[in-house]
This record gives structure tokens, sequence and C-alpha cells, in this order.
């Protein structure tokens, strides 16, 4: 039963691929085999390299004392990895539910989902890593089925802990991703700052090492450590050994019953009686097209994802650029950062478009309101709102980064920034409809793609290197050229905007019907 | 085989439709297509799957181009020219039905009345009152994408008469949509062909089609094969019931007897 049961969610899984997703399979796959003998060399690395004469002999400073601090430094990194990378989302539940319905038992589908989600291969990697790890620093062969026993007790207790994360995500959105950032911008300024100051840092420290090991000790990654490190004698191994045990069973015992419920009772969707005031303004401000547009984009949890990315990117990387000072680089990859977060909305809003809404244009396009006028209206919106942040981001720019370059040069060099994404975005929008699937702009996939991100990150910086690397006397031509193409691009924007819906009623209007007849 | 009725052209035509041609790519769905629709009926398209009735609303409700042929609604050509003045006259129920998955009930139905400019204290009244009969009151301030399929075909019903069309178009009306509605909702339909509204259904339950409708088309191979007016269906449906009219027309190949001998 078990080996049907797999037949069919390995067929359900590869039935479902596409050519690019088998590609990406095929790269996740290169992507697991780098990370694990990436883990299990580091692993290897990090519990051997004390012991190796020609290493003690050029690392003086290594003393038995630092050598655990890097070991419990590694546990709770490789922890903190484990649990990140845990995928609770293993068990598919919907299609395996439909295997009731032909007499497959519950309690048999129940136990073996998990005995599965406990198989997947990321779970076998870090597994597999923590068994090496701990073993290779055992004292005693008793500490074996100890380590074992509190390897897989950590694995439950991850998969639970996550379980509850992800509800905790789910109804606290924003703090936690306000946490996630703060905590990822201090990360990042904490290091910038003890990498300069490195040695006195550590001297500073190197004093009260053990304090800091024993404080470590008590840390989930600490607590592993000690199991395979930890002095201890028969009965107190026997003692963890039976009390993990006990706990590991009641926490399967926990995942089989939840398992089983969720298989027979499924969730059922909550009709949403909150009234949301974010439409409301929306309209107000920028009318019933644009303003449907924004709610629309803002009711998807990856865009707010992507506006957190273009946030963040910059908050973290630009104040690092400063404190780098006046040199060549700065002066080269602030403006482009800067510049590219409203290329960065214009890209999500040309995304977005035709997307959310395919089927509902078939309504807007039944509406007594010219379609162009109401696809217009949209554009405008995707533009203005950019346009918006452009306009601040320069001020800003000219205001507390006077660096970077005279008034003129920052608006001239940042206007046709805009301008020059502008045209590309909107001829994606014409041209890359034809490819109605899994193309940049596509109203089946309105995300944005990690290629065409890569793409259009290599795009970005190009131009950036075009437009803002430092000329000296021949910056006048650079700005006379520019200043130029602005105003022809401008003009024949301005005289072809019915571009959009052109692509709609060539390329989008026909599979939509298509679909929304099924 | 009753054609379509010369006297019928002598009243007036909500809907007429002459040599209407359309095709995707090399497969014809309707091919020198003729109807007309007279003022004030409610008038049944019924035809099997696939044979083009979906189509047939997509081209009269502006949404598909037609190749050839010519389309006169409400006495104006449908064109370039006349279209927005159509579609201000012209409402319909599409299967599946078309709404704004992300905003709530409330706020769907305010967008529709923004567009079509009614005026607060008319919409606030025809929405309390449509919401209330079709019992959709308590979903009013729910998300669109959470409602059942019944709730929403209800809701695109409401959306459509909020907009006091002359000509309706509903596209399997009453698909997932429990008895009690289903009534009400044929209450409505009666009370708008009495102030002179054109309601054209196309329906697979013709239970509903033959005590609604006034007069029923069958379209088949592209074309329409029977124009059933009320008095040709009186004569007909003496000896038979609308399904078996239906199936005689439609000539179905009958399946082997012995076919669900293992059953």
């Amino acid at each position: 039963m078990l080996r049907k049961l797999i037949y069919l969610n390995w067929s359900a899984f590869l039935n479902r691929l596409t050519n690019f997703q088998t590609f990406l399979v095929v790269g996740y796959i290169i992507f697991l085999l780098i990370l694990f003998s990436n883990l299990l060399g580091s692993a290897l690395v990090i519990v051997l390299f004390d012991q190796n004469p020609i290493i003690t002999d050029q690392l003086p400073w290594l003393t038995a004392e630092i050598h655990q601090l890097i070991t419990l430094i590694f546990a709770n990194v490789l922890w903190i990895l484990h649990f990140s990378f845990t995928s609770t989302r293993l068990l598919n539940m919907e299609e395996n539910r439909k295997l009731l319905a032909y007499g497959y038992p519950v309690k048999k589908l129940s136990w073996y989902l998990n005995l599965m989600g406990f198989f997947h291969p990321l779970n076998l990697i870090y597994n597999f890593t923590w068994l090496v790890f701990l073993l290779m620093q055992i004292q005693n062969l008793m500490y074996i089925p100890v380590v074992i026993t509190v390897v897989l007790l950590n694995y439950a207790v991850i998969y639970s802990i996550k379980h509850r994360f992800l509800k905790i995500v789910e109804k606290r959105f924003k703090i936690v991703v306000f946490s996630a950032l703060f905590l990822i911008f201090g990360t990042i300024q904490a290091i910038a700052i003890i990498s300069r100051q490195f040695e006195q840092i550590i001297a500073h420290y190197l004093p009260s090492i053990e304090i800091i090991n024993s404080y470590l000790f008590y840390t989930p990654g600490g607590l592993l450590q000690y199991t395979a490190t930890g002095t201890y004698n028969l009965p107190t191994a026997s003692a963890i050994y039976g009390f993990s045990a006990l706990l590991i069973f009641m926490i399967f015992r926990d995942h089989f019953f939840k398992t089983r419920e969720g298989l027979q009772k499924p969730v059922r969707e909550r009709k949403i009686f909150k009234r949301n005031k974010r439409w409301h303004y929306l309209k107000k401000w920028l009318g019933l097209n644009a303003g449907k547009f924004y709610h629309y984009v803002f009711s998807h949890s990856y865009n707010r994802l992507q506006l957190l990315t273009i946030a963040l990117i910059p908050a973290v990387y630009i104040p690092l650029l400063l404190q780098l000072g006046n040199s060549y680089y700065s002066a080269l990859l602030i403006p482009t950062m800067l510049a590219a977060i409203p290329v960065a909305l214009l890209a999500m809003g040309m995304a977005n478009m035709f997307g959310y809404e395919n089927k509902e244009f078939l309504l807007h396009k039944q509406f007594p309101v010219s379609f162009e006028k109401q696809l217009k209206e949209r554009f405008l919106g995707i533009i203005v709102v950019p346009l918006l942040i452009f306009y601040l981001i320069t001020t800003a720019e000219i205001i507390y980064l006077p660096q970077l370059g005279s008034v003129v040069e920052i608006y001239v060099a940042n206007t046709f920034f805009f301008v020059c994404f502008t045209l590309v975005f909107l001829w994606a929008s014409f041209y890359y409809y034809k490819k109605v699937n899994y193309s940049s702009f596509s109203f089946k996939h309105p995300i944005i793609p990690q290629k065409v991100t890569f793409m259009m990150m290599f795009l970005i910086f190009g131009l950036g290197y075009a437009v803002f690397a430092p000329l000296g006397e021949y910056q006048i031509y650079r700005l006379w050229v520019m200043g130029g193409l602005i105003i022809a691009i401008g003009i024949y924007l301005w005289r072809d905007m019915d571009l959009l819906v052109r692509a709609f009623n060539k390329h989008i209007l026909q599979p939509v019907w298509a679909e929304a007849e099924q | 085989m009753p054609d379509v009725n010369e006297a019928r052209l002598q009243m007036n035509q909500a809907i007429e439709i002459n040599g209407l041609q359309k095709s995707y790519g090399d497969t014809s769905v309707l091919n020198d297509f003729n109807l007309s629709v007279p003022e004030g009926n409610i008038f049944g398209l019924i035809g099997p799957n696939g044979a083009g009735k979906s189509t047939l609303i997509g081209i009269l409700t502006g949404l598909l181009d037609y190749d050839n042929g010519k389309i006169i609604l409400n006495g104006r050509e449908l064109n370039e020219q006349n279209e927005l003045i159509i579609k201000r006259e012209v409402a319909s129920v599409l299967q599946p039905p078309l709404l704004f998955e992300h905003f709530t009930s409330h706020d769907f139905l305010h967008y529709i009345c923004d567009i079509y400019e009614i005026d607060p204290e008319t919409r606030q009244l025809k929405m309390d009152s449509l919401l209330e009969y079709l019992g959709l009151t308590e979903f009013e301030h729910a998300k669109i994408n959470k409602l059942s399929a019944g709730s929403r075909k209800k809701l695109s019903f409401c959306a459509a008469i909020l907009s006091d069309p002359e000509i309706l178009f509903l596209d399997e009306p009453f698909e997932s949509i429990d008895v009690i509605s289903i009534g009400r909702m044929k209450t409505i339909l009666n009370r708008l062909q009495q102030k002179g509204v054109t309601i054209i259904i196309t329906s697979h339950i013709l239970e509903i089609v033959e005590t609604l409708c006034d007069d029923i088309a069958i379209l088949h191979n592209q074309k329409i094969i029977a124009y059933l007016d009320s008095e040709t269906r009186k004569e007909l449906q003496k000896d038979a019931t609308l399904s078996e009219i239906f199936e005689s027309y439609v000539q179905v190949e009958q399946p082997k007897n012995d076919v669900l001998k293992w059953l």
C-alpha cells in the first residue's frame, strides 16, 4: 500500500511538471547536492580542524575554548538553517484526501504521509548532517542512541514549531515582516561593524569566551552539541534517551492525529467579513480603474513581499556603501540603486497590468465606458505612483546626497532611467503577450519570474553604468544626449499609449474568453 | 420544421441577427446565423454542449469580434460607433459569472453603480432590496472569492439588474442555485418583462426554460434549427415534453441497447 501511495504521489508530481518546471527541478536537485556537500564538508572541517597539526601551527590563537565557540556557532547556524528549510507543506493533502473516497484506510494514509514527509530530501540532508556532526564528537558508544534520538526529537520539534510559526506569520504578517526587516538590517550592520574592527572586538571578548560558551550551550544547537560532547553516565544517558523517545512518540502521535483530522475534515475557507478601507482610499485618490488595479496588486502577498524586497535592498546596502566613503563604486551604485526603486515598482505594476483580473476584464469590456479609456487610466496609475516615488527619491538625493552630482545631473539621469524602462515595459507588455504562458508579462502568471528579475538587474546595472559613471568634462554631452532621448521617448509614449489596448484585444482577449468558458 | 416566423419580423425586434459568421481559427462556430427576438420577450436559446450559445452571447455583449454579418440591438447596429450606447442598454450574466474576485459583494455592486452613474439613494434602495430578496444580505461584506457558486451567480444577477438594462442576456443563470432562489429570480424576470425588458436565456434545465420562456430556439450545427414561438410550442407540447422535442430536432445518435448490460 505504501508503494502504491509513493507511486501515486510521484506520478501526480511528475505529471504536473511543464518543461520549464522540469528544468527548475533539475536545478533544485543540483542545489540540494551542493547544499549537502557544503553542510557535510563544513561539519567535518569544523569538528576536525583543531586536530590537524599544520592548522594548529598556523593558527596559534586556536585554543580549545575558541574551537568550542566555533563548533557551537556552527551548531546554531545549522539549527537555524534546518529550521528555515524544513518544509511543512510536504503533504499533498488535497490530492491524497481523494484516496479516502476509494477506500484507502485513513490511519494508514495519515501514518504514511508523515513518513513520506520525514523522507523529504531536505529533511534527510539536515538530519544526516546532524548525525555525522554529532557522532564524530562522541566520547563513548553509549552516546550513539542518545544522539540518534535527540536528532529525531529535534526534527519533530522543528516541524511542530514551524507549523505554529507559519500560522503566526499568516495572522501577524506585518509584525513578522518588520521584525525580520529590523533583524536583517541590524545583523548586516553588526557584521559590517565587526568586520571593520574584528581584531579589537575579538581581543575584547577573548577573556569572556568561556562565559559565552556556557550561554551558547543553552541554545538549540548547543543542547544538541551537548548530547555528544557533554559528560554523563549511563543512568543519565538512559534518562535522556527515554525522555526523548517518549517526547518523539508523543509529538509524532500528535502529528498523526492532526494529519488524520486534516484528511477527514478539510479546512473550510472562511468568508471574510472584514470591511477593507484600502479600496475606498484608492478609489478616492486614483479613480475606479487605477484604484482597483492597486487594490488587487496589494491583495496578493507575493507583491507585498516584492515591495518589501524593493525597500530592503537599498535600506541595507546604501548605508553600507555610504560608510565606504566617496569611492568610485559608491558614486555609481548608490544612484543606480535609488533609480532602480521606482523602476522596480513600475515593473511590478506592468507585470500586473492584465494580471490578476484577466477574466474580470471581460466584465470591464462590457461596461459602457471605452475600454481604451479604462486601460489608459490603469496605465497612468501604474506610472503615476512610481513617478511620485521617483520624485521623492530624486529630491532626497539632491538634499541629502549632494556628492552624487548637481541638481540637473541627478534629475536628467533619473528621468532618463525611468522613461527608458517605461518604454521597455510597454514594449514587453505588447510583444511578450504573444507568448501567453511563462512570459515576463503573462496574464496567467502575473508575477515577475526570477529569470526576468535577473535580466532586469542586469539591465538596471548596465544602464546605471552608462548613466551614472563619472565622465568628468564629457558629462555635459551625456546630459544633452539623455535630454534629447527623454523628449523623444516621452513623445513616443504619449502617442502610442493605445499599444496596451491593442495588446489586450490582439493577444489576451481570446485566451481569456476561452478560459472563462471552461 | 417551423422556421423564423415571418409575422415576427413585422413586430418590433429587440435583436436582429443576419448572416452572422464566427470561427476560431479553422473551426466554424456560427455560420450564416440568423435570428430575430421580439421586444419584451423572454427568449430561450437551447442547444447541446458546444453548439455556440456562449459564443453568441459573447458576441452580442460586445466581448467577441465576429467575422461577418449584421447585428442590430434595440434598433442600433452593433459597431464601433454605437458600441457604448448599446453597452449601456445591455447587461449579462455569463457562465461562469464575471465578478471582481477581491472585492466584497457590497463594494462590487457599488462599483457597478458608479459605472452606470446610479445616484446614491436609488442604488441603496435597489441594492438592499435585491440582496435581501435573493438571500445575499449576510454575504454583503464577504469577499467574493469566498462565496459559494450559487451566491456568485446570484450576485452577478443582481449586478446585471442594477444597471436597468433593456436587453438582458443570461447564460445558464440557474446553475448551482437553490429552488427558492430560482423561484425569486423567475419573479424578478417576469417583473422585468412587464417593464418591457427583453431577456435571452440559455439553459440546459429545460423544465425552467419551458415554464419561463415565451419563444424558444434550438441552436445546433452552427445554426438555429428550430424556432418555437408560443403557438407552435403549445401545439407540439400536446404530445411531447420540451426535452423530447429537443431530442427530435437535435437527432442525437442513440446508444446501443446493450451498452450498459454489465450494470
